[in-house]
């Protein structure tokens, strides 16, 4: 009864809550006003929006040594993540069963395991710098932890419920989902859509003015 | 018909009908004694055998001993390909099964409770072990901020994967009647997801805490000084130390010799898909069940005196400060070295801590292994 209730009427307003905010997060970025330049571009502002796209996926020079733990993990649990929720095999079959319509072959079982050690390391590990870091402290706001503690959450309930043996740890990792769903438009999550935006809108500001950022 | 006059006339006896009385008897006591021969025959070669008086072949044990594989699966054949598939009753796991359910679950229990109840009694005649000096204000940096982190990490790994094996060991006899078979059904399954899961980060996890905290845990003639004092924990008897202490090195070495056992054996029981059979995996689960007891066991001081048990213990690790006191009092050759550093009475400035935790990364606050005075 709860899992009809979580995986059906729930799972919509998630889902709508989720597709409806991320879309209008994105596009109020894109009518914020933005200041005219009125200097004379030096260049197209493409080039440098793509170039950075890229380039800020590693650390600058100066910087790789503050940076190395965050670097590493940073891509343990982004990696572990993309591959836990692209191609566990429960995903692509709800994927293909209540979404799309079709699916993909799924990620081998020692796949999955690695996939989700490393997602489990790389956020526990960059929740507890945050936590002990003099500055990251300082800076961090409840959305990060909150973000943290909830993506781990999701993360935690899904691989309980891998037996796939009782409904009652299917509907705790659905209940959980459809949090994590609510409250991605409005938290720092929203940074998985927003990142090639940021990346891109300064790369072609610094483009038109003929630097190399 | 007339009488005879040369014979007197005998007088005629009753008639009697039926099988004699004699015979009767005898045919009573013909059954009863092969009533007794069915009765006993069949208890003749358990009698011989008891008494020794010669072997009687069991007619099954010659069919079990073959499915027992008593002398080893020379012979047997099968279709199926795997390791052990020729193997149809072993014998390791009888004996396993002896070791979980006779000596793990009720040894271990006891070991646990037992702790629980030594550190219950310790509180309640000790109570929390005061600053005597107060806190005198002045902080002085002990753990590095990855050090700290490593910690935790390792810390949040080894309670969860220490909850969710508890819960295998013993959910069946504390779980079923709280939450009912049901109940302890899925929460039997989510753990044991859970602890495959999480297992394999542990060993990664205790390797870190090699790297992290291996300097300054060699043991010395000050560690024998203070095991004699009992560590300073009972009234009166101060014991001097250096960065670490003896019951803190003790419980590195634990930590390290119990994480790799426990990580092996683990990993063993994780991944059975690289050839090891049942032999391995009993032994693997011996290893591991009793280690983490063990381990879980001797976690419980070590948690016990980190946070409730001693005032000004657990900002060591959440801070990474400790007060100036709190370092006179339990640890005063390192305070001696950190004073001569110039380390004491810092203030917490952010900047600062990141300027130092730079300067000396993966190395710890006046790690002891740069001056003379160890301990």
């Amino acid at each position: 009864m709860f899992l009809e209730f979580v995986e059906g009427p729930l799972w919509y307003f998630s889902a709508v809550v989720f597709v409806v905010g991320v879309l209008w997060r994105l596009v109020d970025i894109w009518r914020q006003p933005s200041r005219t330049d009125l200097a004379v571009p030096r260049g197209s502002g493409v080039p440098g929006a793509l170039r950075t796209i890229v380039t800020r996926s590693w650390t600058a020079k100066g910087f790789s040594r503050g940076a190395t733990f965050h670097l590493v993990a940073g891509y343990m649990f982004h990696i572990g993540l993309f591959v836990l929720l692209i191609f566990a095999a429960p995903h692509v079959k709800f994927i293909e069963e209540r979404i799309l319509g079709f699916g993909w072959t799924p990620a081998p079982h020692w796949l999955f395991m690695v996939a989700s050690d490393l997602a489990f390391a790389g956020i526990l590990l960059l929740w507890l710098r945050r936590l002990m870091h003099p500055v990251m402290r300082k800076i961090s706001t409840f959305d990060d932890h909150a973000a943290a503690i909830l993506t781990f959450v999701v993360m935690l309930t899904g691989c309980l419920a891998l037996l796939k043996s009782h409904d009652s740890l299917r509907a705790i990792h659905m209940l959980t989902v459809c949090l994590l769903m609510v409250y991605f438009p409005f938290s720092r999550l929203m940074h998985a859509f927003t990142f090639p935006v940021s990346r891109a809108y300064t790369g072609a500001a610094m483009g038109r003015k003929g630097v190399s950022a | 018909m007339t009488d005879h006059p040369s014979r007197p006339a005998i007088p005629s006896e009753p008639r009697q009908h039926g099988v004699p009385p004699r015979v009767r008897a005898r045919i009573t006591r013909y059954l009863l004694a092969l009533l007794a021969f069915v009765l006993i025959a069949p208890l003749v070669p358990y009698a011989a055998a008891y008494l020794g008086a010669g072997n009687v072949p069991n007619p099954g044990a010659g069919l079990w001993n073959e499915v027992r594989q008593r002398a080893g699966p020379a012979d047997a054949n099968t279709q199926a390909r795997g390791v052990e598939s020729a193997v149809l009753i072993n014998q390791v796991g009888e004996r396993w099964r002896q070791f979980r359910s006779e000596m793990l679950v009720p040894v271990g229990a006891w070991l646990l409770l037992g702790t629980l109840g030594f550190l219950a009694l310790f509180w309640i005649l000790r109570g929390r072990i005061p600053l005597e000096g107060g806190r005198s204000g002045q902080l002085v940096p002990r753990f590095s901020v990855n050090q700290r982190v490593v910690h935790w990490f390792a810390a949040i790994l080894f309670v969860f994967l220490a909850v969710t094996g508890l819960v295998l060991l013993y959910g069946r006899f504390v779980l079923i009647p709280i939450l009912g078979p049901e109940g302890f059904s899925a929460t039997a399954a989510a753990c044991k997801e859970g602890h495959n899961l999480f297992g394999p980060i542990f060993p990664f996890a205790v390797l870190a805490m090699i790297v992290l905290f291996l300097r300054g845990n060699g043991f010395n003639q000050i560690d024998l000084k203070w095991f004699f004092r009992a560590g300073g924990l009972l009234k009166g008897h101060p014991a001097s130390s250096g960065y670490y202490n003896g019951g803190q090195k003790s419980w590195f070495w634990m930590v390290v010799l119990f994480g790799i056992a426990i990580s092996i054996s683990g990993l063993i029981l994780d991944f059975g898909v690289f050839g090891q059979g049942r032999e391995v995996m009993a032994l693997a689960h011996v290893v591991h069940g009793g280690v983490a007891v063990v381990f879980i066991a001797a976690s419980l001081g070590h948690i016990y005196i980190g946070t409730v048990g001693m005032e000004g213990a657990f900002e060591s690790m959440s801070h990474g400060y400790v007060d100036a006191n709190w370092a006179r009092e339990h640890h005063d050759l390192w305070l001696a070295e950190m004073e001569a550093a110039g380390m004491v009475g810092v203030e917490p400035n952010a900047l600062e801590e990141v300027k130092r935790h730079d300067n000396i990364d993966f190395k710890g606050f006046g790690s002891p292994g740069t001056k003379a005075v160890q301990g």
